[in-house]
């Protein structure tokens, strides 16, 4: 069974900014990937990006406010 | 509360639950294959309202409201509950719609669908390749940045109405002779009232948790590689797959299916417009139920496109007739949807590419 680890889930309000996320976390080397949205953290449906603690960049919020995709909130969790 | 379901075996056995109170009530009254049909019960609510007028089709079914209320109360008991509106109505009353008419030209939503498959149906596995389509279908736009817009919070009356609403036009049912209720046909079949309200109900508060979605579970695996929400579906698949075996009703076959055609194109084209507007609209017919009542009222639009797409499907001869064997005094049916049947549904897939192909995310927002 996969060890948990302590996470940051990054939830969007849609399923395309979470899409759109993805596309430009490829382009940019950003760590994580799509998972869907952990029911910890809404009753909702969609997607959401997980990156471990492990692997976040230092300047982060930066990167993320660089992106120009809105997001809802960073979360932490262990996943 | 959420640690419920956070593993793919507990989602298993919540769909299994699920099996098990569909079993239920097909024992104490619904007709056997329909069990908890959402496409099929929202058409009999339609036919209740005298919004069209098929007398087979006529009956006030408890599990609507059920379903709703279960995930409201659970919503608000756990404080999830959240009144949220404001995302593309027009599209989304727009997709219940089509998602209606795709439906009852098969003859079911995806949940009977496996029901059907459960109990042997091949034209049900031959509709769940049109419907996985049109999932994938609905998928393909989601990654070339299909969107309807976000949703923003709302005063939490606007949630309220719809449960309330219900609840009050479901005391009419039992209490006035205002609704109409098949006297023959699917629509004179039906459990208790108190067993159906009471079953779709805890029904309804585990879809809450466990966020069953026969779209998105098929939009995860395609999309994420995710099997969690299929868990749950499997559940509920195999505890009605032994029931029909263990009651005799499992017959694998094409035709001799009870409520159901062998038009096998549009079986399939019926679901992939099932498939494609339900990603389209973020969830299933079933799911727009449960959404509706944690307080999406996107969903509870939806939910009002889905009643009325029933009564056009009705009315203008658009819903499919069910096959049916040769008697002594009348011939066999072949089934299948009519003309103005098979025209709305290739009408349905040019309007669902249109609006996939139309409405984008917009950068930044």
């Amino acid at each position: 069974m996969r060890a948990k680890e302590a996470c940051y889930v990054l939830s969007f309000h849609t399923t395309a900014d979470a899409i759109a996320f993805e596309k430009k976390a490829g382009e940019t080397g950003f760590p994580g990937r799509l998972i869907p949205l952990p029911r910890a953290i809404s009753a909702g449906c969609g997607m959401s990006w997980k990156l471990t603690k492990k692997e976040a960049p230092e300047q982060m919020q930066e990167l993320l406010d660089s992106f120009g995709i809105e997001y809802e909130e960073v979360h932490e969790l262990v996943l | 509360m959420t640690k419920l379901f956070d593993a793919k075996w507990k989602l298993f056995l919540s769909g299994a639950i699920f099996g098990l109170l569909a079993m239920l009530l097909a024992i104490m009254g619904n007709p056997g294959n329909m069990a908890i049909c959402i496409a099929c019960f929202v058409r009999d609510m339609a036919g209740a309202m005298k919004l069209h007028s098929a007398e087979v089709v006529q009956y006030f079914r408890p599990e609507i409201v059920g379903f709703i209320l279960g995930s409201f109360l659970i919503s608000i008991a756990t404080k999830e509950y959240k009144a949220t509106a404001g995302s593309s109505p027009l599209i989304r009353f727009l997709l219940g719609v089509m998602m209606m008419i795709g439906a009852l030209v098969f003859l079911g939503c995806p949940l009977r669908m496996l029901i059907r498959m459960s109990a042997g149906d091949l034209n049900a596995y031959v509709g769940l390749i049109g419907f996985a389509g049109g999932v994938l279908t609905g998928t393909f736009f989601l990654k070339k940045g299909f969107s309807l817009g976000r949703n923003y919070e709302t005063s939490r009356a606007n949630g309220y109405i719809l449960p309330i609403l219900l609840v009050f036009l479901l005391i009419l049912s039992v209490t006035t002779t205002l609704f109409a209720a098949s006297e023959n046909g699917p629509g004179s079949f039906h459990a208790p009232v108190a067993v159906a309200l009471i079953a779709a109900i805890i029904i309804g508060a585990i879809a809450q948790k466990n966020r069953t979605c026969f779209a998105g579970s098929i939009r995860d695996l395609a999309l994420l590689k995710d099997a969690s929400l299929i868990s749950v579906l499997g559940g509920l698949f195999v505890v009605m797959l032994i029931y029909n075996i263990a009651t005799g009703n499992f017959h694998l076959s094409f035709t001799g299916q009870p409520i159901a055609h062998a038009q096998h194109l549009w079986n399939i084209l019926g679901l992939y417009v099932v498939g494609f507007s339900a990603v389209l609209a973020g969830g299933c017919p079933f799911r727009q139920l449960i959404l509706t009542g944690q307080g999406s009222c996107d969903s509870a639009v939806t939910f009002l496109g889905m009643l009325i797409g029933a009564a056009v499907a009705h009315n203008f001869g658009l819903a499919s007739a069910a096959a049916k064997a040769a008697t002594e005094t009348d011939p066999a049916v072949a089934g299948g949807p009519g003309i103005y049947g098979k025209v709305a549904v290739i009408l349905c897939i040019i309007v669902l590419f249109i609006i996939a192909c139309t409405q984008k995310r917009k950068a930044g927002k």
